[in-house]
């Protein structure tokens, strides 16, 4: 691999050029972004000026676009905890320019995806009922509900992705620190809490990234398993179901793969970091999202099987309008996307490429933020009783606030990445270190 | 009175052989520091640093079971819900809650610890720390100034690049 290849103090130059000024590409960028992410924020404020009635929600269809990108965010969220935490925990040596620009996916899809119960509540003021506090009117949240697993699930995995993002970049900003001038100076060095690079601290930092790396991967799963149970504690057609948990965290890592292969694309072209992010990198992750493409497949398949061959009436009214009603051209559409194009794409060896990576991963994305919709949407227009069956089309404010959410996210992510070095610097130590 | 001394090594192995020099003439993982940019390990048994950190941390996890299962029992039984007859409280509905709550547990313990074990802001501003170059290793001694010249020595015999007396801060 070129990494090791390459002298540190070359290591340090590359890595840290791309911290230094900002081009007219990429203010203009942010520029836009930040103006897309605005308009979108402008959009939630007329929603709570005028109510949530603005919003295509409504009887029998009461979760629309914001809940379908509640999932799809906390999905994309498992990009960095659990991939670079398996990585870490199995020492894999090909993770070293991989994880924070995983572990930065982590937090900001979580902070985007952790908004969305709250517009999603119309009423974004009282969102605090939410917690346990003492108040003169007996309310008390209902630890039984599993929207309030939501809120610990989310709370604790926001919690730990942020510290495990924190804990390997606190080597980082101390050595920034003694290079940096004004703001940057002060930010670094609060942030590298007085650390001196002594043996005392080295030894404490690896004990604690194993140890957050286990306890991270407990809670990566548990989280999307929470989401999962959102939906599969209702007895609603073809939500009440006991794979739903594992269906939703392989999906989970699934589209959190294809997010971290298209991060990766943007900061390896963006940033000239071909001899760190080389194709070696991206044929693993290629690897991992065709295992994990298969695996979706799989469950897919006995989610549908299962009902299908039970051929319960209310049940198969969602089947049917999933496989072939009005549902079925998105259906259709996430099958090829998902499961298709990956397996032609990555599964030949010889078409297997950075360029093909990123194309299936986009694809990837789209499926998976469509798959979310099958699942929240037909349920909901076709309830158990069929005089009760409506239909649902997104309003401009829930399509605005979409497509915002994805702006803020590319848009934190180019502020990251000009605060803070994208790839660990430290880790590409010039120290061969003893095997335990 | 003690002295801080620093030795730059280009290597592992000439560090490695200082520390194993130095411990041979009494000096102990006390009194011997390693700076460097990127994590230097040594074989086990050569400048070892316990910790409790693991045992920390499940502490820290039991304790916050033990904190949010007494919270959701008794205000569940202070605030009552209408259950039907059901139990007020339950464990396994509220599971997930207190599963969450003992992860929360763990990960701030991790945090906290490590900040303890590894010395961050409770240093002790008068002992001097040395400037590390880039792909060097620092090795600091703590020792009374009769010392000074037979652990320059040592250090030099070792292979270090510079080896001089530290500043102390007053």
């Amino acid at each position: 691999m070129a990494p090791a290849a390459i002298p540190y103090h070359q290591v340090r130059d590359d890595l840290w050029r791309p911290l230094a000024g900002a081009s007219k590409r990429y203010t203009l960028t942010l520029v836009l972004l930040s103006a897309i992410a605005l308009w979108g924020l402008i959009a939630w404020g007329y929603q709570i000026r005028v109510g949530i009635g603005v919003a295509g929600i409504r009887r029998p269809v009461f979760w629309g676009f914001y809940l379908v990108d509640f999932v799809f965010w906390i999905g994309i969220s498992h990009a960095g905890t659990l991939i670079s935490a398996i990585l870490r925990l199995t020492d894999a040596d090909w993770r070293k320019p991989v994880t924070r620009a995983a572990e930065a996916i982590t937090v900001f899809a979580l902070m985007i995806g952790g908004l969305f119960p709250l517009i999603h509540l119309g009423r974004v003021w009282l969102f605090y009922w939410l917690f346990p506090y003492p108040n003169s009117r007996l309310l008390w949240p209902n630890f039984r509900s599993p929207l309030m697993w939501d809120v610990t699930a989310i709370s604790t995995y926001l919690t730990g992705s942020v510290i495990f993002l924190y804990l390997p970049l606190i080597p980082d900003v101390a050595q920034l620190s003694e290079h940096a001038k004004g703001w940057r100076l002060r930010l670094y060095k609060v942030l590298a809490l007085g650390w001196t690079g002594s043996d005392r601290e080295w030894h404490a930092l690896e004990r604690a990234m194993k140890l957050m790396a286990g306890i991270i991967l407990a809670v990566a799963v548990s989280v999307h398993s929470v989401v999962a149970w959102d939906f599969a504690m209702a007895i609603a057609p073809m939500w009440h179901s006991t794979i739903f948990a594992p269906y939703f965290v392989v999906g989970a890592i699934f589209s959190g793969l294809a997010g971290l292969i298209l991060a990766l694309t943007i900061v390896r072209k963006t940033m000239r970091l071909e001899s760190y992010l080389t194709p070696h990198h991206f044929g693993n992750l290629a690897k991992l999202l065709l295992l994990m493409s298969l695996l979706w497949l799989y469950f897919t398949f006995a989610e549908h099987l299962t009902v299908w061959y039970g051929n319960e009436p209310k049940e198969m009214s969602v089947f049917g309008a999933r496989v072939r009603g009005r549902f079925s051209p998105e259906f259709w559409a996430m099958v090829v996307v998902n499961f298709v194009v990956p397996f032609v794409l990555l599964g030949i060896r010889r078409l297997r490429s950075i360029r093909t990576a990123t194309i299936a991963s986009i694809g990837v994305l789209v499926g998976m933020w469509l798959e979310r919709y099958l699942i929240i949407v037909p349920t909901l227009s076709m309830p158990r009783l069929s005089a009760a069956w409506g239909r649902y089309s997104p309003s401009w404010v829930e399509i605005s606030i979409t497509v915002a959410t994805f702006a803020a996210m590319a848009a934190l992510y180019l502020v990251f990445s000009k605060l803070f070095p994208i790839v660990s610097v430290w880790e590409f130590e010039p120290h061969a270190q003893e095997e335990e | 009175m003690s002295l801080y001394l620093a030795g730059t090594f280009g290597t592992k192995e000439a560090a490695l052989q200082a520390i194993k020099e130095l411990k041979a003439s009494g000096y102990g993982p006390q009194d011997l520091t390693v700076f460097s940019d990127e994590p230097v390990e040594f074989p086990r048994g050569v400048l070892d640093r316990p910790s409790h950190m693991s045992l920390a941390v499940v502490s820290g996890a039991a304790v916050f079971f033990l904190l949010v299962v007494s919270f959701v029992y008794f205000t569940q039984y202070d605030y009552k819900l209408v259950t039907g007859g059901m139990p007020i409280f339950s464990f396994w509905p509220t599971a997930v809650v207190f599963f969450e709550m003992t992860m929360l547990g763990a990960i701030l313990t991790t945090f906290g610890w490590f900040i303890w074990e590894s010395g961050l802001l409770r240093r002790d501003k008068s002992v001097p720390v040395p400037a590390v170059e880039p792909e060097a290793i620092c090795l600091r001694i703590r020792c009374v100034p009769e010392q000074l010249e037979t652990i320059a020595a040592a250090l030099e015999n070792a292979g270090a690049r510079n080896v001089g007396k530290l500043a102390q801060a007053l």
